[in-house]
């Protein structure tokens, strides 16, 4: 019932590793890590949703505001996942068309910055 | 209890009632999550179960009036259905009740409210939200059990 939050560099771009559940608990340290990342001058950023457990509406809010953040930068933020039960919250909300939605870091990181 | 409703109240087999805290949604989540296990209901209906509780429980958390005041949550499941029930002793859900989809604006963050409902009402079957006297709202949601074959145990949203 909690959240791991690695990051790794990847070239030019920050993949954030999430394990474990999103909610109301525990979004708040997703939000800060992107809020760090976005003001340490990060203009490119991975979710890797793959070993997320849950994820809600709480856990949404936070990766629009992260886009929003690191679009006003010009910047990217992209999502990994492939789970249905990760990939249906996008589907329900519409948030499926805000987000680069991709099938694995690799893949999410061969798209330019301009295309998230 | 909703007034001429077969709630969940009428023979729950999970009552919970905790603080209207964040550490304490997945508390409850999990709780229900473990019944419906019981019964061994499809995988995916307890993800639906699992979000649906998740979504109501966190709308509830209000900074209004009923803050202080306990949440409750009410469940049961058998081979047909789930029935839940989240009584928010404040005015959370009442917002969220009033805000709609398409208002959603992310230059006014947390939406978190104006999302809950539109999701829930994406995963159950049946919701009903009632409000309760003098304060605070029922939120009823029923999940039906379908055959897994298509490997969706349920969602008619």
């Amino acid at each position: 019932m909690d959240l791991e939050v690695e990051t790794q560099t990847r070239g030019d771009a920050s993949v954030l590793v999430l394990r474990g559940e999103i909610d109301v608990y525990t979004a708040p340290r997703l939000r800060q890590t992107i809020v760090d990342l976005v003001d340490g001058g990060a203009t490119r950023i991975v979710v890797d949703m793959e070993k997320v457990d849950f994820l809600d509406s709480t856990g949404l809010g936070v990766l629009v505001e992260g886009l929003k953040r690191i679009k006003n930068r010009e910047g990217s933020l992209a999502i990994v996942a492939t789970q249905d039960k990760i990939l249906k919250i996008f589907d329900i909300t519409g948030l499926n068309k805000a987000f680069a939605i991709h099938g694995s870091v690799d893949d999410a990181l061969k798209e330019p910055v301009s295309g998230a | 209890m909703i007034p001429g409703g077969d709630s969940a109240q009428d023979v729950p087999e999970l009552e919970l009632e905790f603080p209207p805290k964040p550490e304490f949604v997945g508390t409850a989540r999990h709780a229900v999550s473990a019944l419906i296990r019981l019964r061994d209901l499809p995988d995916d209906l307890v993800q639906d179960v699992k979000l649906a509780v998740s979504e109501a429980c966190t709308t509830a958390i209000a900074d209004g009036p009923g803050e202080g005041l306990p949440i409750q949550l009410f469940a049961s499941a058998d081979a047909d259905r789930v029935v839940l029930e989240v009584i928010d002793p404040g005015t959370g859900v009442e917002r969220a009740v009033e805000g709609r989809p398409t208002d959603i604006d992310t230059d006014e963050l947390p939406f978190d409210r104006v999302l809950s409902l539109p999701i829930i009402r994406g995963l159950v079957d049946e919701v009903a939200i009632t409000p309760l006297e003098g304060q605070g709202m029922s939120v009823r949601m029923v999940l039906s059990v379908t055959p897994e074959e298509d490997g969706r145990a349920h969602a008619q949203p």
